[in-house]
Formats: C-alpha cells, structure tokens, sequence
C-alpha cells in the first residue's frame, strides 16, 4: 500500500474572551466548570492528536479575542529560529516528541501573553469572529500554495467558541464562509455555551458539523469523537445527525427573524 | 365584372392591343377604360379612371410597344400594342391612348380623395380594423362616418406620421432631365410628369402661384406649361421684360431673390468668401480689368446668376419642409455682419468693400473664435457617435447603511452585564492564566468521558433521529447469513488477489490478471443480484456498500498496476 500523499491541515479557531471566561469561570450559570486554561489544555491534547495522526498533519491555532485575532501557533516570527526552538523545547521536554512541545509551550506562551497584556481598556462580551476565519482563509491560502509538487493538502477549520454572536459581524463573516465554500473548505464548530445562528449557517454551508457541547467538562472527548477525523472519513463514521439550520433573514429596521421576507431587485435587502 | 359597351359613349378604340398573350381591342370611355378579347361581346377587363392611379410607357428603346396602368391598389396592367402595319404604327396607337389618358386622369383623380385612400390603406393594415369594419358597416349598424368618426385620432395620426417622413429632394438637373424632342417642324415637345411638375413647383413657388391663379380658368394645363417652356427659355438671357409675360412677375421676383440670397452674405468664418474674385493676377499684368470683364461677359454673367439661383432654390426646397430654428439662428447671425446693400449692384466683390466691411464691424472679430470653435464643433461632432454617458441609474440611498451589515439579533438575549463584572472577570481569567501550568494527563476525566460517550453512542442525546436498534435485530436471519457468505467468498478472492503483489514473477501476473477477471465475475453472478434481492427488503442501510468499496479499491490496485506495466514496456 502506497502512503497517500494527502496531508491534512487543521485551523484551530478559540475563542479568547476574557470576559466570557471569566463569567463561565465564576460559575454563575451553574454548568460551565471550565476555565480558559483547561479549555487550552483541552485543545493541545486534541492538536497533538491531530498531528499524531500522520506526520504529514499540519496545525495552526488562531485566538479569536474581544477586538483582534492573533496566531497562537505557528508564531509569526517562526521563521529562521524555528530549528533552534526546537532544539530549546527539546531540552525541556524529556523524551517528549519535539513537535509536541513546541505546539504546546507556544500556545501556552503566546495565550498567557495575549490575556494578560492584549486586553484592551474597552471590554465586549462577544468575540471578533470573522477576522479570525478571514485569517484561516488566509493562512490556508497560503499554506496550500506552498506545498511541494505531488502533494495534496486538505484543509478544515475548528472553531470553539463559548461567547455570543457578534451580529456587526454578519456580513463579514458570512463572506468569510461563502469563501471557504467556494475554496472547499469545511468549517466545524464546536460551541460551548450559547447556541449561535451564524455558526449554524457556516457549517451547513461548508459541509461542517456544528455542535453545542451539553458537558463543557467533556470538551476533549467531544473534539477527539467528533472532530478529529477529516470529512473525507466522516461518512463511515456514526456521528450526530445534522440539525435543520434555520436561515431566515433578519428584518432590516428591527433585527427580527421573519418569516416571509421580500427582497429588492437591489441583493441582500431585505425588509 | 363584364358589362356591355353600348350603354357609354366610346372616345376611342384601338386595335390590335395584346394583354396577357392574347389579342383584344382597347376601348377608352367616358368613365373608364376596358378591353375585351377578339371575336366577344363583353369587356374582360374594364376599369373605374377613377381606380388608375398613373400610366406608364415603355421606353423607346424597348422592342415591345406597351403601355402599363397602375391601379390604387397597387396592382397594374400592362398592354402590348402589335399593329400588323408595324412598330411605328403601334407607337403612334399607343401614344394615342395615352395622351388621351394623360387628360381623362386627371378629371377623376380628384374623386379619390387622400382621406379616403388613408381610410383604405388603415383597413388593409389592421385585420381587426377591416373585421369591425365588415361587421358594423357592411352590416348596417352604423354608417361608415360615424365608424370614421370614432377613429379620427387614428386617421391624423396617420397623417402626421406620414407628414414626419423625409421628403425626397428634388434633383438639381430636373429641368435638364426633361429633354424635350423635336416633332419635327420647328416645334419641341416635352414630356411633363408629375415629378417633374411638383419639383418645379416645390424650386418656384412663384410658378405654383402662378398656376394656381391661371390653369382652371384662364387657360388650360398643357397651354399654362407651354407658356412657361416658351418664358423660361426667353428669360434666360433676361434682358428685355415683356410685361405681356405671364411669367415676367416670377422673373421680377427671382431678380428680387436673387438680390435677398446675394445680401444674405454667408457667415462662415472659415470661409473668406469675400477674398474670392473672379479675376486672377495674371490678367491684366496685376492691374484692375474688373470694368471690361463686367461688360463683355453680362450674358454670361447673368447665366451664372440663373444657375445660381436655380441652385439656391433647389437647396431651399429642401430645406423649406424642416424646422425653422437653426435658420432663423443662422439669420440672426449674418444679421450682425449685414454689409450686403453696398455689394448688391454687382456680383463681384471688391477687395476693398470687404476691407471696409470688416473694420466698421470690428465688434464681430471678438466673436470669431468663438463662432470658428462652434462650427468646427458641428462638423466634428456627431450625435449618434457619441456615448451614452448619462444613463438613468436609480441611485440607492440608505437611510442606515450599518442596518445592511448587521446580522441577527442572538436567538438568547444578552445578560446583563456591568462593566464591572466585565473587568473582574477579565481580571480573573488573566490571573488564572498568569500561574497556569499546564497539566495534560489530567485534562479529562474518565466519568465525563464516559458520560460524552453515552451522549454520542447511537440512542444517546446527541445522536437523535438514529434508531436504537441492534443491526442483526433489523435484518432478517437468512439475509445475515447470505451477506456472511457473501464476505467470505469475497475475502478469500481477494486474499489470493493481494498476494500476487508486488508481482515479481511471470506466473504471478498471469494470476493477477486470473484473479481481477474472477473478481469481475463475481461482482456480476453474485454480488449484483445479492443487491437486486436486498431492494425488496427496503433496508435503509446499505449493506454490500463495503463489498463494493472492496472491490473498486481492487480494481483501482490492478488499473494502477497494468498502467505502470504498459508504461514499462513501451
């Protein structure tokens, strides 16, 4: 059996806000006990079984916080000292599979960096989503363009997210997804807390599985069981059957969803 | 339609007259023509004057001596004139007809009056128009005026369209074109058509005039045009005015246009008509010879004056249908650079008129570019070349533009939150995260991994809508047992197929190929009907699914494989 030459790319898209967390963290709603860090912790055990999978598997983790998004891996100065880093991780972690470490001290690093000094003096409730998908797309985009002759590169996106949707953002992240379906790439999601119509529609469109997580504590068997085999192995699988999304438009001058909506010769007006 | 002839007095009959291939004789009547075959009694064609609409005549050139009859309804007739005598003799036949013709038509023209023919013609466009017609006046039902009636804006409409189309000009040698023939003794004939008579109409009006107030009671059409052959040609050295002349009031009034079209000076300030003389420096070794020429050449210079003129008016007969707005521009124009009265007593030019002209107007120097620039413009530009630059957008205008980019509102609403809250809790995720060590062999618990696994088996709170059912409870016993079969045999073929690879040997190719045509009679003897069988039992899943993943993977194995063997060899 010849090895396929397909590698698999996952994006991890997390959702950072401190805000969110924090309320989760305080307990307030009763289910959520979990806190950012295992959150983090939940997600490095899943990227390293992601790359355990194939040595041909690639990662990147995005940060999606209240008003940026940064890359939390691969770090953007990587460059030139990723083969020192190496070596540095090496060292620390005893017989530990360099990669590993290196995935999970940068997360670690650049997380801790980004909660503590990232936050702004303005606080939102709800994260910017679409900036961190445009970036995915981005890095995608790029990463696929980068690839060695004969190889084949399958790219997904993950996206965990536990705040609410920011409805600013609609326009742009439903581009940010019409994109992504037209470059094929799956869009999964991964919701913590509350139910978000946006992501609906994003993973309908692309193919993705969406899901609302009832156990937050449960996080990594949830990601190990849904999300870690690609959509090209999903079919075999036994998995959640896809819920009716509801995609109706919202009323222009009330936000309301409507039933019967009449649209203008002039698109996406709605009233 | 065949009456008798006896009934009407017969103005003339001719012989020897062929329609259609076949001999007749042609009867001209008092209120219409007809013809009938030899040796009969009765008209086999017979038609109204007042149904003709023109005739027309072969050219002598022609071998055939005919003359054809044009009706209203556009149809025509044409008759063959063969006079055993000769050509000659049917020639004069024919010309006999036609003079006689060219009279009686135009008594009966009039009938038909241009209304009706449009009331015609509108019937025969619109077929609904022509059924409405039938059924309500033919029948009875209300007269044809008040049928008309309802339909007057109809019929001017019809008017005014046809008022709207583009006259035909009138040619400038018409006056040439008619070439008059000499009959022989020291007389001229010419043939006068309608065309000709309105174009002379249209260039002269002072002619239509003049006919309008002569033809019906002072003297007869042709007389009227004899007259007018006779003047024409004496006033063309116009010289000496007989106040006799019928036509010496047209000829005062051309001298009169003549002198109006030589004041209007043309405006053009790209043309210096002024620098224009007839003299050129070599006559008269640079010295003025303008008085001699002046007085050898007044014949001609008054022929030059005549073509002038009669260019002039054929010019102005077609402009005279157009609107008026552009030459009443233009004559308020030359109206400024009047300096005509001082020229109008000869037709050349002198230098130093047009010298004197242009210092006392010097106020229209200023003017000059401007007017340049806007002649220049109109000869460059032309409207149907350029670009629709202005279609009509609707601009869409938003009241709020944000609206449009907003999505949603979130199903679950918003809890409140302070900005206090806000920061504590920030506050506290980035304590936590400040002392965070990560821990991952403790980051799942084994109950709460097994609870997420009870939630994601089939029958668990996550997998709603799959069945709980057990898949050998769902399919029958003998179909489980069929499918086992179904397996095994497949197993083992394709357990001698894969040993074959790598196929290093002769013997081992040989059975691959053996071993790929089985597996291919297998699929048809077994596994298609085993799949045919499965359908009555309606089973939602798909159970030789994998049997067949099996077999394509084979498949591609062995395609693989014999590319790369033909690859090889070649």
């Amino acid at each position: 059996m010849t090895e396929s030459s397909v590698s698999s790319q996952l994006i991890i898209i997390v959702d950072t806000n401190p805000v969110w967390w924090g309320q989760a963290d305080t307990g307030e709603s009763g289910q959520n006990q979990m806190s950012l860090a295992q959150c983090l912790e939940c997600l490095m055990v899943f990227s390293n079984s992601h790359l355990m999978m194939s040595h041909r598997n690639k990662l990147a983790v995005i940060a999606a916080h209240t008003d940026k998004s940064i890359f939390l891996y691969p770090k953007k100065d990587q460059g030139g000292t990723s083969a020192i880093n190496i070596s540095e991780e090496a060292d620390q972690g005893d017989g530990k599979y360099e990669l590993f470490g290196l995935v999970n001290n940068q997360i670690k690093n650049q997380a801790r960096e980004l909660v503590i000094n990232g936050g702004s003096s303005l606080l939102y409730p709800d994260t910017v989503l679409a900036g961190a998908l445009a970036m995915a797309l981005c890095y995608i985009h790029r990463s696929e363009k980068e690839v060695g002759p004969g190889e084949q590169l399958s790219s997904r996106v993950l996206i965990i997210k536990g705040s609410e949707d920011n409805p600013e953002q609609y326009m742009n992240l439903m581009n940010a997804v019409f994109t992504a379906q037209k470059q094929n790439i799956v869009v999964d999601a991964c919701v913590l807390d509350n139910d978000s119509g946006l992501l609906q529609q994003a993973c309908d469109i692309t193919g993705g599985i969406y899901l609302k997580i009832p156990q937050v504590s449960g996080l990594l068997q949830y990601l190990l069981w849904i999300f870690l085999p690609d959509p090209t192995e999903r079919h075999k699988l036994t998995l959640p059957p896809k819920a009716q999304v509801d995609y109706r438009a919202a009323c222009f001058c009330h936000r309301n969803l409507i039933d019967i909506g009449y649209q203008s010769s002039i698109p996406s007006f709605v009233a | 339609m065949s009456t008798s002839r006896s009934s009407e007095d017969v103005l003339l009959i001719v012989n020897h007259v062929r329609h259609k291939k076949t001999d007749g004789v042609l009867y001209l009547m008092g209120e219409r023509m007809g013809w009938m075959v030899e040796s009969k009694n009765s008209f086999s064609l017979s038609h109204m004057y007042s149904d003709i609409k023109s005739q027309k005549i072969s050219p002598d050139s022609k071998d055939k001596v005919q003359l054809q009859v044009v009706m209203h309804d556009g149809s025509a007739k044409t008759f063959h004139f063969t006079n055993p005598k000769g050509r000659d003799v049917g020639i004069k036949d024919r010309d006999g007809i036609k003079e006689l013709l060219q009279q009686l038509l135009p008594k009966f023209r009039s009938k038909i009056s241009s209304e009706l023919e449009e009331k015609n013609r509108l019937l025969q466009e619109s077929p609904e128009l022509f059924q409405l017609y039938k059924d309500l006046v033919v029948s009875g039902v209300i007269t044809a005026e008040e049928f008309w009636e309802s339909r007057a804006d109809q019929l001017s409409n019809i008017g005014k369209n046809e008022g709207s189309k583009q006259s035909v000009g009138v040619s400038a040698a018409f006056l040439a074109d008619i070439k008059p023939q000499t009959d022989g003794c020291n007389g001229l004939k010419y043939n006068l058509t309608a065309d000709v008579i309105e174009s002379i109409f249209r260039t002269y009006p002072m002619v239509r005039k003049k006919h309008a107030e002569n033809v019906p009671h002072e003297m007869t059409e042709s007389e009227f045009w004899t007259r007018f052959f006779q003047s024409h040609y004496f006033h063309r050295d116009r010289t000496v005015l007989s106040s006799k002349d019928v036509f010496s009031d047209c000829a005062k009034n051309d001298d009169r246009e003549i002198k109006d079209e030589v004041t209007r000076t043309v405006n053009d300030p790209l043309l210096d008509m002024l620098k224009m003389t007839d003299s050129n420096s070599g006559d008269g070794f640079g010295g003025s010879s303008d008085e001699r020429k002046l007085s050898t050449n007044q014949t001609n210079l008054t022929m030059i004056r005549r073509f002038n003129h009669h260019s002039t008016m054929v010019l102005k007969a077609c402009e005279s249908n157009r609107t008026t707005k552009p030459q009443d521009a233009t004559d308020g124009a030359s109206g400024t650079s009047d300096n005509g009265p001082k020229r109008s007593n000869g037709a050349v030019a002198t230098v130093t008129n047009g010298d004197t002209d242009t210092s006392s107007t010097s106020s229209d120097m200023f003017k000059e570019p401007a007017a340049k620039r806007a002649k220049i413009r109109e000869k460059l530009a032309y409207e149907d070349l350029e670009g629709r630059t202005h279609s009509k957008n609707v601009n869409l205008r938003l009241h709020k533009t944000d609206g449009y980019l907003h999505g949603p509102r979130p199903v679950v609403l918003s809890k409140y939150m302070t900005s206090d809250d806000a920061v504590s809790a920030s506050n506290s995720v980035s304590q936590k995260i400040s002392d965070w060590a990560p821990e991952l062999s403790n980051v799942l618990r084994g109950s709460a991994a097994l609870g997420v696994l009870g939630e994601l088996s089939p029958g668990g709170s996550l997998m709603y809508g799959t069945s709980h059912q057990q898949l050998h409870n769902m399919v029958a016993v003998d179909v489980q047992s069929e499918l086992k079969k179904q397996y095994t045999a497949l197993q083992e073929l394709l357990r001698h197929f894969w040993s074959c690879f790598p196929a290093s040997s002769k013997f081992l190719e040989e059975k691959v190929c053996r071993m790929k045509s089985t597996l291919e009679r297998f699929q048809v003897t077994k596994l298609i009907p085993f799949k045919e069988s499965l359908k009555q039992h309606h089973y939602t899943i798909d159970l030789v699914g994998h049997l067949e993943e099996l077999l394509s993977t084979a498949y591609a194995k062995f395609d693989t494989w014999q590319a790369r063997k033909m690859a090889k060899r070649s």
